[in-house]
């Protein structure tokens, strides 16, 4: 079939009596191809097209258009076809007696293959630096919050001479050990240091750094709560808890500065003042990085588990031996920690349990909206993977294909 | 001959094969689940018996469409209370021996408490506790007579009881914490004298442990409050086990609880801290069961860390058989003989009798 264009008035005639319109043959006898391209409606407004078209001739008109884009595509048939978007003329009312384009002419054989634009795939563990930012910013304002209570109760704890410490069942059988204390608190260093090692060698880094900010967040935040409601007595004579400040603002926030920069430990001098006993933040510490090592570290290194286990354990052991704290601030301490933590993970891990439900009843916690923020788009566990937080490949003059068990960047 | 039995049995096999197909197949088969063992043992001692007397024919096992998924058990629910009895008994010794050791007042005085700041003392407030918490056990355990899975619920009801007591027994023995105020009266230390300790467990459980009965002499039991369990319990559970429409009776049940743990504060009778441990250890306690037992998926999940507690055990042992969450269906508990109610019309109800299996 040769092209519109190059078409004859008999050409046009056979046409319009395949398109089943023979009423036009006569009147339009004497077009060629390029006239009957150039028809428009407003020829059909004028006699002799208008006494013989029912309706304005639209259904002629939808065919040419529909010839004028077979030329168009004819032209562009190397390059285009792909990109094309073939639209059929919109406003039809009536219905197309042939169909489809494609249909039209078996000598045309244009089929038009929709290709489904290529999206980025989306990971199942997107990055999203700006949630572990926002958990980081919780975690700080927390722990800021946390040493302004400190600051607050230890003005309200009545002193050691008017109440006596509270009799303690692990104080009854252990005596006091002066230097327990530094090992609990070097022990919480390591265990740190350990985990933040571990974390920079983690693959995931981002998900992961948001879920144990957010998680230490919400403990200082409920210990801020229950230090605050009611000020249990020191543990121990042995206490030098820093004089009080009634009322000098100023000298009070440079407390809680040396606090912050000092941690909270007693090794780097900043804790001296007294009151935080329900719950114990040390216990916290030592518990919550034992369980994220273990959570994120390859199931095989059982020594290594045992070594944070040890070192958590012992830390634990130390504080009461002690006398630092009472044994009900540790207990309560370490049930709160495991619990929070089984929870916050078996909901992530849980696709089912990040829905509102009637069935879900995790649903029901005051966080549980912050939760959905940062676990929205993390699909199924984290894989514990490792990677170098650099690029390798730029230090390296290997010319050997290298294998490693560490992903590469 | 033997080809016919052949082909006979096989049109058997595969009669057997349709209805059972359509049933769907029994929830956690396929994989090694602890949990679920969908009566293994019969089966398999039919197919060996099978196969012993004819060797020609295999024996393909439909899963039983009828299994009931919400067995009532009875036994279980006999044990689960019989632990809450024993926490209890258990709870009461151990005030009775920390009674022993609490400082006395004039030696160490009340902990310095935000709310008692706050708001002083009102006396008759601890009777409006002690009251909202009778009425709410009240309507929980009419509720439950009405309940068409009762033995279910009560069984989860006595386990968490049991537990949150047992772990009041834990925190009240390690540390003990001074009376709340000096309107407190507490009974005389018996040093030694086991007999009248035993009369007073004893007296103490009679009472229920309610200061309307007398019987809440002995102090020392503050560290976590034991009225807040119960207030914050029954009204989990009444809300957890009624239509969801019934949205005037959860406030009202709402109401009673809050002002009960709140007059418990104003009565001056625990610390802030200790309400608030409470209700946090009961209330995370009460979801933490019921989303394990809800959700059928966490049963058999390997990256399910709820497994991590140390009741696990007894969880899969109590909700082993229960395979969806406990409906909420109400049903009269007696069933009266049919010869009492001839009815020629059909009456329809909201309350499904129990007649209707």
């Amino acid at each position: 079939m040769k092209k519109v264009v190059a078409w004859s008035a008999e050409d046009v005639s056979n046409w319009l009596s395949k398109e089943g319109m023979p009423e036009y043959i006569d009147a339009l006898c004497q077009m060629d191809g390029p006239a009957l391209l150039k028809l428009t409606e407003t020829d059909f407004q004028k006699p002799p097209l208008s006494l013989l078209s029912s309706d304005a001739g639209q259904q002629l008109l939808e065919r040419l258009e529909t010839l004028r884009i077979e030329t168009h595509i004819e032209a562009h048939k190397n390059g285009h076809a792909n990109g094309h978007i073939v639209r059929l003329p919109n406003g039809t009312t009536k219905p197309q007696r042939n169909g489809s384009l494609a249909m039209k002419d078996f000598s045309m054989e244009m089929i038009h293959i929709p290709m489904p634009t290529i999206e980025a795939t989306r990971s199942s563990f997107p990055v999203e630096w700006g949630k572990t930012g926002v958990a980081f910013i919780y975690a700080v304002v927390c722990f800021v919050t946390t040493t302004v209570v400190i600051s607050v109760v230890h003005e309200r704890v009545p002193p050691k001479e008017h109440t006596p410490p509270l009799p303690d069942k692990f104080f009854d059988l252990f005596d006091r050990v002066e230097w327990a204390f530094s090992i609990c608190e070097i022990n919480g260093m390591l265990l740190v240091g350990l985990w933040l090692i571990q974390w920079i060698l983690l693959k995931y880094r981002s998900i992961i750094g948001r879920r144990f900010f957010f998680i230490v967040g919400t403990l200082y935040l409920y210990r801020c709560i229950t230090m605050y409601i009611t000020t249990l007595p020191v543990p121990g004579m042995h206490f030098k808890c820093s004089p009080k400040l009634l009322g000098n603002w100023e000298a009070q926030m440079r407390r809680v500065m040396k606090m912050i920069a000092g941690g909270g430990l007693s090794i780097t001098g900043s804790h001296t003042m007294c009151g935080d006993y329900l719950y114990s933040g040390h216990t916290v510490m030592l518990t919550l990085t034992y369980l994220f090592i273990k959570e994120y570290s390859p199931k095989r290194f059982w020594w290594y588990h045992w070594l944070c286990w040890t070192l958590s354990a012992v830390g634990i052991f130390c504080i009461l031996l002690a006398h630092d704290h009472y044994t009900v601030d540790v207990v309560v301490a370490y049930f709160i920690t495991t619990r929070l933590f089984w929870w916050y993970h078996t909901m992530a891990n849980q696709q089912s349990l990040k829905e509102t439900s009637q069935s879900n009843p995790f649903s029901r916690v005051w966080w549980y909206r912050l939760f959905q923020y940062f676990e929205e788009n993390v699909n199924g566990m984290v894989p514990k993977n490792y990677q170098l937080p650099f690029s390798w490949r730029a230090l390296q003059w290997n010319r050997g294909v290298k294998y490693s068990r560490l992903d590469s960047q | 001959m033997a080809s016919q039995e052949l082909v006979d049995t096989r049109d058997s096999a595969t009669h057997n094969l349709n209805p059972g197909m359509e049933g769907g197949a029994v929830p956690g088969s396929g994989k090694t689940c602890p949990v679920h063992i969908p009566g293994g043992e019969d089966t398999k001692r039919a197919f060996r018996k099978g196969i012993g007397r004819h060797n020609d024919y295999v024996k393909i096992s439909v899963p039983d469409s009828k299994v009931n998924l919400l067995p009532t058990e009875w036994w279980k629910t006999a044990l689960a209370v019989f632990y809450a009895g024993f926490n209890l008994v258990l709870t009461t010794v151990v005030i009775t021996v920390v009674h022993e050791r609490v400082p006395p007042k004039e030696s160490s005085p009340p902990l310095p408490d935000k709310f008692f700041d706050y708001i002083d003392r009102v006396k008759w407030a601890f009777t409006v506790t002690e009251i909202n918490g009778m009425v709410l056990l009240v309507i929980w355990t009419i509720q439950l007579f009405f309940f068409r899975y009762k033995s279910i619920a009560c069984r989860r009801f006595f386990f968490l009881i049991g537990t949150l007591y047992l772990y009041r027994c834990v925190t009240m023995y390690i540390t003990t914490l001074p009376v709340p105020g000096m309107h407190m009266t507490c009974a005389p230390k018996l040093h030694g004298d086991s007999h009248a300790k035993l009369q007073r467990i004893l007296q103490l459980i009679s009472g229920g442990g309610l200061s309307i009965t007398n019987s809440h002499l002995l102090c020392g039991d503050f560290l976590y409050s034991g009225h807040t369990v119960m207030l914050t319990l029954t009204y989990l559970f009444i809300k957890e086990y009624s239509p969801r429409s019934f949205w005037w009776y959860h406030l009202m049940c709402w109401l009673l609880s809050a002002v009960g743990v709140v007059c418990i504060l104003v009565a001056h009778e625990h610390y802030s801290v200790d309400v608030v441990v409470a209700y946090f250890i009961t209330s995370r306690l009460f979801w933490w069961y019921h989303t394990m037992a809800n959700l059928q998926t966490l049963k058999c999940s390997p990256n399910n860390y709820l497994t991590n507690t140390w009741w696990n055990p007894l969880f899969n042992f109590l909700e082993r058989n229960v395979q969806t969450s406990v409906p909420c269906t109400y049903s009269w508990p007696i069933t009266w003989p049919p010869a009492c109610l001839k009815n020629p019309c059909k009456k329809y109800s909201m309350v499904q009798s129990t007649r209707e299996e």
